[in-house]
């Protein structure tokens, strides 16, 4: 994990938990703007998982390892699942849907970091 | 105008998986695999531990699991099958969440559904409630008014 990284993932998916409740009260299914934010946001975290990854495969081990792998591959899969849920059927809910999504991510983000701690 | 599905007015297809429902579906999906991730974890890493305990949080990953299919499906039978897994949550997190309170030696580790699902900001214990008003709120003799707010 990197620290400034992870509060990336923490402000961009806060912005796109907004951005669903706003277009949810607009009574608008996502716009194309907004999923594409959705996909930046997904590439993100799963830059994050990468590093993170490679930071344990260089010996890095966190007190809690099966947890956090668990968490870094959980994390990457939420947004892909709640886009093709939301684009099925396309209402305002699917704006809520994403930002569910997104809500899961951001907590997962900043239970990573607290995890984050090596062996003691 | 406040009916998100026009083209569907007859009562028959009031599917639990349209509308509000698809953000109830969400929710379960992710609780589904929190807890079955959870209890993967403390199965496989620490059973000696406490194994009532980490057996109950695979136990409400196989609740979750189902209440998430079968509410995603939205057929009659699946219906049913969601009353049912929905009941147990609700019984479960209510009576996991008063014992882990009464008697904390029986949860010497945290379940999802200790102390209400604190660790989850209570979602745990408003799901179920949510789940069942949903399946009252699509029940297939209703009314076919729209009843969605605006």
């Amino acid at each position: 994990m990197i620290d400034a990284l992870a509060y990336a993932v923490v402000a961009l998916a806060g912005a796109a938990v907004i951005w669903g409740l706003v277009s949810a009260i607009a009574n608008k299914p996502p716009g194309k703007t907004q999923l594409l934010y959705a996909a930046g946001l997904e590439l993100i975290t799963v830059v994050q998982s990468i590093i993170a990854a490679a930071k344990m495969i260089g010996g890095f081990r966190p007190a809690e390892l099966a947890t956090t792998i668990g968490y870094l591959i959980g994390i990457v899969i939420l947004i892909p699942i709640a886009w093709l849920w939301a684009n099925v059927e396309r209402t305002r809910f699917s704006g809520i849907v994403l930002a569910v999504a997104a809500f899961a991510v951001l907590a997962m983000t900043l239970r990573l970091l607290v995890l984050w701690t090596p062996t003691g | 105008m406040t009916d998100s599905s026009p083209q569907h007015p007859d009562a028959e297809v009031r599917r639990t998986n349209s509308g509000a429902g698809r953000v109830l579906v969400a929710v379960y999906g992710i609780f589904a695999l929190a807890a079955t991730a959870r209890a993967s974890v403390q199965l496989l890493t620490k059973f000696d531990q406490a194994p009532f305990a980490y057996l109950l949080s695979a136990l409400a990953g196989v609740i979750y699991i189902v209440a998430t299919i079968t509410l995603a499906r939205g057929t009659r039978t699946s219906r049913r099958v969601a009353l049912v897994a929905i009941i147990i949550e609700l019984v479960g997190v209510i009576s996991i969440g008063t014992l882990s309170i009464v008697d904390p030696e029986a949860f010497p580790r945290a379940t999802v559904w200790s102390w209400y699902g604190i660790g989850y900001g209570f979602v745990p214990l408003v799901l179920p409630i949510f789940g069942l008003a949903w399946l009252w709120h699509t029940r297939p003799i209703a009314a076919p008014e729209p009843v969605e707010g605006p």
